[in-house]
């Protein structure tokens, strides 16, 4: 038996690039919503409705991103 | 009857390990959160304990490897199974009193391991399920850990590095009580199956239960209870070394760190891969430091941390195997596990009183 015959690395990588999408992935969702949140904030206090409204939106959809990976997460590992 | 009182022996000393497994482990789940000031000790403790108990009801997979993959069911007995997690928790307790954060599942396996060596030879031994679902894991996760937690810092920076600090602070803090939370249910989930494993091997052992059984849920249950206890009680040494010793972290390190360990955990527990949430986040914690500054990282602690990583699974084995040794002085009844367990015991009293007096780092709020 070979070395590379013990190891699954199919289910090795899949690992690897399930771990790199998710961690990655949430950093930088919810990086985009704390931006959203203090554009936001910024064009609430310079006076700019519009701006502020849309950095809202980008924050919402981002938080939701989020929520959205971590319920997917724990859904998948509870269905193994 | 003797076999019985073996197996309540084996059973409780499981549990004493989990909860070891808990106290030792705290310091992954909590210590970003802590040193970041994203929650007070005793509440982020708190938090992690309940989710810690969540977590162990998600999943079976990993129990599934460690009672299955790492040595033959029928080749060991329930006092095999009681030296091994002797040597788990003997390696534990040696990696606490230095403040190490070594790994509690390597020393489950290693200690098992060395236990049915010393019983029955290498035969046992699952050669191709130790290496190819514990030591090539154990090395890529880290690795892969560390490389997320690196580019993840480097993404948050770039994104928000332009905002105002308060705001950013703020949000990263809010972010490291989710990402928290999901290091703590993810560790529920990977680190109290092991024990449910061992449990479930002592059992197939004893033939209380068929070989390849399902895990009883009474097992779930208590070995829920006792990783839950253990990370609630805290172990402050390893919280102190991993929080602040590594590197002094800011939120979005935390977050990236946390965010990094999670990922990568409830990936392995999705496979099946039974690897050391401490290692993963150690890696996910040097690695956000190493992203913002190769520099800022004490590169000597980090070394002694690995350090303690390459000895953990022959160090184990090897108490392990020593504990089989002493316990079958005694004959293969129950008086020699009766007798280890008390001796362990005491020495674990005296290590706890010898800290104290030492003066372990006390928690603030």
């Amino acid at each position: 038996m070979t070395f590379a015959s013990i190891v699954d690395w199919n289910a090795l990588l899949e690992t690897v690039i399930a771990s790199v999408v998710a961690g990655l992935g949430i950093v930088t969702a919810f990086s985009i919503a704390i931006y959203g949140a203090a554009r936001f904030a910024e064009g609430r206090r310079v006076g700019a409705p519009f701006e502020a409204g849309v950095a809202a939106t980008l924050t919402v959809f981002a938080l939701l991103v989020c929520a959205g990976a971590i319920v997917a997460g724990i859904v998948a590992m509870a269905s193994e | 009857m003797g076999d019985d009182v073996v197996l309540v022996i084996v059973v409780a000393t499981a549990l004493a390990f989990d909860f070891t497994n808990g106290f030792h482990d705290t310091a992954n789940v909590v210590a970003t959160s802590i040193s970041t000031r994203a929650m007070s000790p005793r509440l982020a403790v708190g938090y992690a304990a309940v989710l810690n108990f969540g977590g162990a009801f998600i999943s079976l997979e990993v129990a599934a490897t460690v009672a299955e993959d790492v040595v033959e069911q029928g080749a060991i007995t329930p006092t095999v199974v009681f030296a091994g997690l002797i040597g788990a928790i003997s390696w534990n307790l040696i990696t606490w009193y230095y403040g190490l954060p070594s790994s509690s599942s390597h020393a489950l396996i290693g200690g098992v391991i060395g236990s049915t060596i010393a019983a029955v030879g290498t035969g046992a031994v699952i050669a191709d399920g130790v290496v190819g679902e514990v030591l090539v894991p154990a090395v890529v996760a880290p690795i892969v850990a560390f490389l997320i937690g690196a580019a993840a810092i480097l993404v948050a920076y770039r994104i928000v590095g332009r905002q105002r600090p308060g705001t950013v602070v703020r949000g990263f803090r809010l972010g490291q009580i989710a990402s928290g939370g999901l290091l703590a249910l993810a560790h529920g989930t990977n680190d109290a199956q092991k024990t449910m494993g061992v449990i479930t091997l002592a059992l197939v052992a004893n033939g209380t239960l068929a070989e390849g059984a399902g895990v009883p849920f009474w097992v779930v249950v208590s070995a829920a209870a006792a990783i839950a206890l253990g990370t609630y009680t805290g172990g402050w040494r390893i919280i102190r070394t991993m929080g602040m010793r590594i590197h002094k972290m800011d939120a979005a390190q935390g977050f990236s760190a946390q965010g990094a360990g999670a990922a990568v955990i409830l990936s392995s527990s999705y496979f099946g891969f039974p690897l050391s949430t401490t290692q993963v986040i150690s890696g996910g914690v040097v690695g956000a430091g190493a992203g913002k500054r190769l520099s800022a990282v004490r590169w000597g602690v980090a070394g002694n941390i690995v350090v303690a990583w390459l000895l953990t699974l022959p160090a184990a084995a090897a108490i392990g195997a020593a504990t089989y040794g002493v316990t079958r002085v005694f004959g293969t009844g129950a008086v020699g596990p009766v007798i280890v367990a008390a001796a362990a015991v005491a020495l674990i009293a005296v290590a706890f009183a010898r800290r104290a007096r030492a003066g372990a780092p006390v928690p603030a709020g």
